[in-house]
């Protein structure tokens, strides 16, 4: 997986003309390295920061880390690419960086970066021209964007911790429960299932039958998500769920809703049959080939002609390293954009109509599936109960 | 313990206090727009709580504070946790598209004649696009004001990292109940996770908590899913984040609770935690707390010696490896940070202790109730 990942980064590199990539950002560090660890808060994320240097003409991608993983990373790279960690927020740990960089890379070379610290930005013996740097973020972002066989099984053993989670937390859910305990037991079972670290702060929202009920927002329209607090939910309630881990350096997702306590009434079947319309006219259409704007424009056939997605968000976004990475389907980046955006076999598109239905709140849930040559195949198979 | 069923912003004293600081700071650097990506950063100029999601995130304009007018311009599509003083205008809203942040940004009053504008980081993408958004100013480095004002803490600011200290500390108090033959650190994870969410906080800290200690290596470690054994050094570190704030602890425990930490390394720590908190009178330089470790013979740990605690990220960073940062950086009253002692030896292994400690104008107090050397010596 590894060796295929760094043939894809460096050819990617050539045909950028870059020399050297030096990655901040955790998840393209995790891409570029292998290197798997529970992921921080982001605040202290900031300075337990490994960092990668990938050089065009070595095989193997350096790792200078505070992750004492040792055992693992031994695994994955030599022991002289591995070396201590280095702190690029202080003007000292950015010389001590460029002094090693130094020996690693050849002369005068073109170096892209995907984050530009402050202390980077004064570095100028070595790393960077005073302009500002090149982007390495688009090489990961490209290299990402299809996932082989390999990264696929791994992505749907973590779709399955997810969903061995959520079943037990869809077990406990009852009026009374507080939400931080629903929380408690998704954690407690992602951990005991082999999860490596929780990435999102799980929603377990309560929708407001009406939008006017719920918060301001600066569309106009829905608000989600919204987080989780020690809130109990009553009988009856609406949740709206969202989730998602870490496991062998992807990211899940997660999305159901949920009523407490009670079967859905006729209103509510009839909102969850027509999502399935909805998704099923977008997943009609989906195969490797096919732009974003056809599944735009099928979901908003099948919806009557309205767009069957929050505004903040989008109908689809691509999943892998990232929670939500390309390919971006009917986001605010605009419909000339999804008209070129071609979906390629490998990619892996979660899809998330919403059906909203002002008084009496809607239904939402999430699809993870990865397009082929003639289609789409489920990664998932988690049940739509109570509906 | 408070308990809290709805989302809402930061008090209004802590907030208030902390924006004026940062504002002051701005006046002084002769700054006319900061504007910050990092989450703590963010939290710390608008009193805002939002959502969490593990790992480091790349720039981006989360948040802008405009020195003429004292307003905050945040990221968010919604209202609900926004403090009154931040009206509906000054929200933008989630966005996958660079030219409508710059759209965002273009329209905040100020932004056309600011003359320098700072920013906490860059990526080269936004290194581009502010420009647009800002085009009579010159981008400068926003950090050294941030951490200037951030390493200080308020008394509400102490306040809330002792709260989240708290939940730390009881979360731990769980996971060392289940700590016995068998069980692994991914295992033990899960059940400091759950205790935490249990006492109504959703967001670690770190999700890296429990450690077998190697007996042949300072520091090395195997996988997460060996189990542990008897007479294992395991280390715990708890870490929190309650309502913006991390309260971080860590401990070490020998299996079989009655099996007591081998003698001469028990030692070994109380000399080298004596030399840490005797380093930590007011005025002097941090490096003497990486000279502590010198002074008993003890070789650098694999961890900073000190961090700052606050919204996540904060001054002071001590550690072996950057020691001109450590000799700029002086013991101040006000300064909240998780100091760490870690003794290590061959056929035992490592004794991994970490303390929350605020300076005060009589020197360091404990922010947790249970030290570690008092917990230490009522289990040995």
């Amino acid at each position: 997986m590894h060796r295929e990942r760094g043939q894809r980064v460096r050819a990617l590199m050539r045909e950028q003309g870059l020399d050297v990539l030096v990655l901040l950002g955790n998840t393209n560090v995790a891409y570029a390295t292998g290197a798997i660890w529970p992921l921080a808060d982001s605040g202290r994320a900031n300075f337990e920061q490994p960092v990668a240097v990938v050089v065009v003409d070595d095989e193997w991608p350096h790792l200078f880390s505070p992750v004492r993983e040792d055992d693992r990373l031994h695994t994955e790279l030599p022991s002289d690419h591995l070396h201590g960690p280095v702190y690029l927020d202080f003007d000292e740990g950015v010389e001590l960086f460029a002094s090693q960089l130094a020996g690693m890379v050849p002369a005068s070379p073109v170096i892209a970066v995907d984050e530009w610290t402050n202390a980077l930005r004064r570095e100028r013996s070595l790393l960077f021209a005073p302009d500002a740097p090149v982007d390495g973020g688009r090489v990961i972002s490209r290299a990402k964007a299809t996932k082989t066989d390999d990264e696929l099984s791994c992505m749907r053993e973590g779709l399955r911790i997810t969903e061995r989670a959520a079943a037990e937390v869809q077990a406990r859910l009852a009026p009374g429960v507080r939400q931080s305990d629903l929380t408690a037991t998704f954690l407690r079972t992602i951990f005991d299932a082999g999860a490596d670290a929780n990435i999102l702060d799980p929603i377990w929202q309560v929708m407001p039958p009406r939008i006017a009920d719920g918060p301001w927002t600066t569309t106009g329209d829905l608000a989600c998500p919204l987080l989780t607090t020690e809130r109990k939910v009553a009988e009856g309630d609406v949740l709206w769920v969202d989730t998602g881990i870490s496991y062998g350096g992807f990211h899940s997702d997660f999305g159901r809703t949920w009523i407490v306590g009670r079967e859905p009434d006729a209103r509510q079947r009839a909102q969850f049959e027509r999502w399935r319309e909805i998704m099923g006219a977008v997943l009609e259409v989906t195969r490797a080939g096919v732009t974003a704007a056809e599944l735009t424009a099928a979901a908003i056939s099948a919806a009557g002609g309205v767009k069957p997605w929050m505004p903040h968000f989008y109908l689809g976004h691509g999943l892998g390293i990232d929670s939500a990475e390309m390919p971006y389907v009917g986001s605010d980046i605009g419909e000339a954009f999804d008209a070129t955006l071609v979906l390629a076999e490998g990619m892996v598109l979660v899809l998330e109509p919403i059906v909203w239905e002002d008084g009496a709140a809607g239904y939402r849930s999430e699809e993870v599936l990865h397009i082929t040559e003639e289609g789409w195949m489920p990664m998932t198979d988690y049940p739509y109960d109570p509906f | 313990v408070v308990t809290i069923t709805e989302v809402r912003p930061d008090g209004k004293t802590l907030r208030l206090a902390r924006r004026a600081r940062v504002l002051g700071e701005m006046e002084a650097a002769g700054i006319d727009v900061l504007v910050v990506g990092r989450e703590g950063n963010a939290r710390y100029v608008s009193g805002a709580p939002r959502l969490w999601t593990a790992g480091s995130r790349a720039f981006g304009p989360g948040c802008v504070l405009v020195r003429a007018t004292g307003s905050v311009h945040l990221l968010s599509t919604w209202d609900e946790g926004i403090p009154d003083e931040i009206p509906h205008e000054n929200l933008y809203g989630i966005s996958f598209n660079a030219m409508n942040f710059v759209k965002a940004l273009q329209r905040i009053e100020g932004a056309a004649r600011a003359r320098t504008v700072a920013t906490d980081a860059l990526t080269p993408s936004s290194a581009q696009l502010l420009p647009k958004a800002f085009p009579s100013a010159e981008l400068i480095d926003g950090e050294p004001l941030l951490r200037r004002v951030r390493r200080v803490k308020t008394p509400e600011e102490v306040d809330a990292i002792r709260a989240s200290v708290r939940v730390a500390e009881r979360s731990l108090e769980e996971a060392e109940a289940a700590l016995a033959p068998g069980v692994t650190e991914r295992q033990l994870t899960g059940v400091f996770m759950e205790a935490m969410a249990s006492h109504g906080v959703t967001t670690p800290a770190t999700q890296d908590f429990a450690w077998i200690t190697s007996r042949q290596h300072p520091w090395r470690r195997a996988s997460r899913d060996v189990p542990v054994e008897p007479g294992d050094l395991v280390a715990f570190e708890a870490g929190v984040i309650l309502g913006g704030y991390a309260g971080e602890l860590g401990r070490t425990h020998s299996v079989d609770g009655d099996v007591a930490i081998d003698g001469a390394l028990s030692q070994s720590w109380d000399e080298l935690w004596d030399r840490l908190l005797a380093a930590c009178r007011l005025g002097a330089p941090l490096t003497e707390l990486l000279g502590a470790y010198e002074a008993v013979g003890v070789p650098p740990p694999p961890m900073p010696v000190a961090r700052g605690l606050g919204l996540g990220f904060d001054l002071p960073l001590v550690t072996h490896a950057l020691p001109r940062t450590a000799a700029d950086q002086h013991v101040e009253v006000g300064m909240v940070l998780a100091l760490t002692a870690y003794v290590w030896k061959e056929g035992v292994g490592a004794v991994y202790g970490q303390e929350p400690l605020v300076v005060t104008a009589t020197g360091p107090e404990p922010l947790s109730s249970n030290p570690f050397r008092d917990a230490r010596s009522s289990v040995t």
